[in-house]
């Protein structure tokens, strides 16, 4: 099981690297999408399987699927003035600094270093999640699709093309 | 396999992020980066709620809410990238700068 984590989020690191670094946004996008099912693993891993498949079916399925479109709808050639390397090591600086810094902190947190605790069946169960989901946080799932609905609306409205107003 | 681990790897995948979002111009990729910061959270969550939450229940439902409030953001996102580009043929974040004083 150690082996396959490790793996796992050896593979995230990778396509992370790749997905800010590519040239070409197409493979940036396949590299966030190897990040993204590495991470889908990682949650298999740690003990929820339901949220590791809505990952791989909204993010991976969803929202990479949707950034392909974008790209292939819009950028023709990717050349960014702005893109300096004075710009890029200011960015990897800015990066490191916030890396190091709370990465000390993580590692002087003294978190528990106990292996995790085992799984109570019926409270990692989706019927526990889904009863959760429903009843206490029933007013927060009852926002978020009102937002959800909002959001396809306006992404309808912004992005329609202009007619044009030829009468009167 | 320690919760240590998995925090330094949200670091990370948060940094990579970060970066992403200060150095690239290209609009699609700085949304790459914020998509990378939302999942470097989302590890977090998932992995606090497994080594030390009561309730489980918890950080799952947290995480799938920023999966739901994402999915509204790409969509958004991405209807204005499209927008952009049909107006001026480029989306580079460089070019927008009618609104600075």
């Amino acid at each position: 099981m150690s082996t396959v984590t490790g793996l796992l989020m050896a593979i995230a690191i990778c396509g992370a690297l790749l997905a800010v670094s590519l040239k070409n946004v197409l493979h940036a996008i396949f590299g966030l999408a190897i990040t993204l099912l590495a991470l889908a693993g990682l949650f298999m891993v740690l003990g929820s399987p339901f949220v590791a498949a809505m990952e791989v079916l909204i993010y991976v399925g969803g929202i990479s699927v949707a950034m392909v479109f974008a790209v292939m709808l819009s950028t023709v050639v990717p050349k960014h003035a702005a893109e300096t390397s004075l710009r890029k090591g200011a960015a990897a600086l800015v990066a490191l600094t916030f890396l190091l810094g709370v990465g000390a902190i993580v590692v002087g947190a003294d978190l528990p270093s106990t292996s995790a605790p085992t799984l109570p069946a019926e409270l990692w169960s989706v019927a526990h999640l889904g009863t959760a989901l429903l009843d206490h946080y029933n007013l927060v799932f009852e926002v978020l699709s009102v937002v959800l609905l909002v959001a396809i609306i306006g992404a309808i409205v912004i992005s329609r093309r202009e007619e044009e107003h030829t009468e009167s | 396999m320690k919760l240590e681990a998995f925090v330094l790897l949200s670091l990370v995948l948060f940094s990579a992020g970060l970066y992403a979002v200060i150095a690239r111009r290209n609009l699609i990729a700085i949304l790459i980066g914020v998509e990378l910061m939302l999942n470097a959270v989302s590890l977090n969550f998932m992995a606090f709620n497994r080594f030390v939450a009561l309730d489980p229940a918890v950080g799952q439902v947290v995480v799938l809410f920023i999966i739901g409030l994402a999915a509204a953001e790409v969509a958004i996102a991405l209807s204005i990238i499209l927008a952009v580009y049909r107006q001026r043929k480029q989306i580079d974040a460089d070019q927008l700068d009618e609104l600075k004083g």
